[in-house]
């Protein structure tokens, strides 16, 4: 197909003269076959009967119509179209006016091959070169026919050449204009193809553009956000620390009054403190920063430690801090202990904030242990018996900073960044936290964990 | 019996005033240096008991102090107790460090560590 395709195609940059180069190699190959075969057949007439005066004019014929086609076809491939269509056409027209008797040739059976060459000529040269073949048809039987005594040139002959040329130049004018028409069409999908792709182009390079921006922004804000806690931090350390002083004598004895009243400095300073803490780990969480440490160690120590640190938060409100570690629960856990406790110090400390009357309770506990379930899970719940809450703002109390001018949430404020914060802290440790919750009842928040095998980690 | 010493590496005055305090509660003598190169050169010479080092200081930043000490021959044994506000760099000194304490450190806290790391209750 390939070999094919290179004897048939001439490259050109102009698509009409490589289609009519095509079509003229396709139709000097069938010429030239047609002489081969021609050759064969009067070679094989002239051996069994001997060759005479009109078979040897055949074959003189046959062999300049090879030859001619040979030549025509090198010009073709390699200088003009024009000049090869235009050499075809006068070969055509020798090769059939010598190819019969002059009087055949001018008004009998060999008359009408002259359609041949002037169909040819609007097809391969231009359409209106019909004209000039039958002009040229028209001459050369007009010599001929001089040349016959009694014979005149056949004006109604030349006159049907004309009329053919006439219908092959508005076929082929009409081949050429709906050519003419498929290639604008084609042209102009090619340039709306084009003009689709750079636009789509271009708003892909601006939506990567805005995402750089918005992970630049982001990258910014964690910063941003990480340099101001870390700036806060030192104030308030100070304020902190010399609270605590004067609250532990260092600087003399202190009436009950300013006791109390630096007891609340220092609660004040510890609850801003909690919140840069929270906001420099949302930071770090943010910008991928924060990373677990995980170690073995021991639940009930880790109870042990939450009751004490917030059994008097809860006992100065008459509360009862209730904490239960479930037999089935390993002696050891594997895990960071530190984000563990500050996943719980926030979800008791919240219980306790929302909670007027009755109990907080802290359970560590298996969930499903024995129910045949493919995954070992741990789980802390803290329960509360506080007001509860509303069922659109379950989801919500996660986000953080929730709208402050939402009423419904308005009473949650306190809650800040904790919330998320516990969130965030549970995911990246592969859990999840669920919240199940009566109105005027209470709320029940349940951290499930994956229970690591400590034989398994420290291995 | 002479009281053990502890030195105070930090450049916020307020903060090491804190240090100092809880410090001196703990039965220390105390000394404060509040640029990281000046402490290096102190430190050629002396050899405190307990150092409280904070890590954003002017001029040497407080892990090369830290280096410096657990590097030193002369210097082992001392207690280093890191404040720092910077967790991530809390947690990669870690393992260099006695105890590494996040900033906001609290007097009491301070305190009470001071006195259990003090030599003598060691002995």
């Amino acid at each position: 197909m390939t070999i094919l395709n290179r004897i048939l195609n001439v490259p050109s940059s102009d698509p009409d003269d490589a289609r009519r180069r095509r079509l003229l190699n396709i139709l000097l190959i069938g010429v030239a076959l047609i002489s081969v075969l021609g050759l064969i057949a009067l070679s094989l007439v002239a051996l069994i009967q001997g060759a005479d005066q009109t078979i040897s004019m055949a074959l003189r014929g046959a062999i300049f119509a090879l030859l001619g086609t040979l030549g025509i076809f090198a010009i073709n491939h390699t200088w003009s179209g024009q000049v090869a269509s235009l050499l075809f056409v006068l070969l055509l027209t020798t090769v059939f006016t010598l190819s019969d008797e002059p009087r055949q040739v001018v008004d009998g059976r060999s008359v009408f091959l002259f359609t041949i060459p002037i169909l040819m000529a609007s097809v391969l040269l231009r359409s209106w070169a019909s004209f000039l073949a039958a002009g040229l048809a028209g001459i050369v039987i007009s010599l001929l026919a001089l040349t016959i005594p009694g014979y005149i040139p056949p004006l109604p002959t030349i006159f049907g050449f004309f009329a053919f040329a006439l219908v092959s130049w508005l076929s082929a004018r009409s081949l050429e204009s709906a050519l003419e028409e498929t290639r604008r069409i084609n042209r102009e999908l090619d340039q709306r193809v084009e003009l689709r792709t750079r636009e789509l182009r271009d708003a892909n390079q601006q939506l990567a553009q805005a995402n750089e921006r918005l992970r630049e922004l982001d990258r910014l804000k964690s910063r941003f956000i990480s340099m101001v806690s870390h700036e806060l931090r030192t104030p308030l350390s100070a304020i902190q620390g010399f609270s605590e002083m004067l609250l532990a004598g260092v600087y003399g004895p202190l009436a009950e009054r300013q006791r109390t009243a630096l007891g609340r400095i220092t609660d004040n300073t510890q609850q801003l403190l909690h919140l840069v803490s929270d906001l420099l780990d949302r930071a770090r969480i943010e910008a991928g920063q924060l990373t677990l440490h995980n170690a073995p160690f021991s639940p009930a120590g880790l109870v042990e430690d939450i009751r004490s640190t917030l059994d008097v938060l809860a006992r100065s409100k008459g509360l009862m801090l209730t904490t239960e570690i479930a037999p089935d629960l390993p002696d050891e856990l594997y895990g960071d202990e530190g984000r563990l406790r500050q996943i719980m110090v926030n979800l008791v400390n919240n219980a306790i904030k929302f909670t007027e009357v009755g109990d907080v309770r802290v359970r560590l506990y298996r969930p499903n242990h024995g129910a045949g379930t493919d995954e070992a899970l741990w789980a802390i719940s803290v329960s509360d018996t506080g007001p509860g809450i509303a069922e659109g703002d379950r989801t919500r109390i996660f986000d953080p900073f929730r709208r402050v001018d939402d009423s419904a949430t308005r009473e949650h404020l306190g809650v800040g960044l904790g919330l998320s914060i516990v969130k965030e802290l549970t995911e990246l440790m592969g859990g999840e936290i669920q919240l199940t919750s009566m109105l005027g009842e209470g709320s029940t928040f349940v951290v499930t964990l994956p229970l690591h095998d400590i034989e398994e980690v420290s291995a | 019996m002479s009281k053990p010493y502890g030195l105070v590496i930090e450049d916020n005055p307020d903060l090491a005033t804190i240090f100092c305090e809880a410090l001196q509660a703990a039965e220390f003598e105390t000394r404060i240096i509040d640029d990281g190169q000046e402490a290096l050169e102190y430190l050629a010479t002396a050899r405190p008991d307990l150092i409280v080092l904070d890590l954003h200081l002017p001029h040497t930043s407080g892990d090369t102090i830290l280096r410096e000490i657990r590097s030193n021959e002369r210097l082992a044994g001392i207690r280093v107790v890191i404040a720092t506000a910077d967790p991530q760099m809390a947690e990669s000194l870690d393992k260099d460090s006695d105890l590494v304490l996040l900033k906001p450190v609290s007097f009491n806290q301070l305190r009470d560590l001071a006195a259990r790391l003090a030599p003598r209750s060691k002995e």
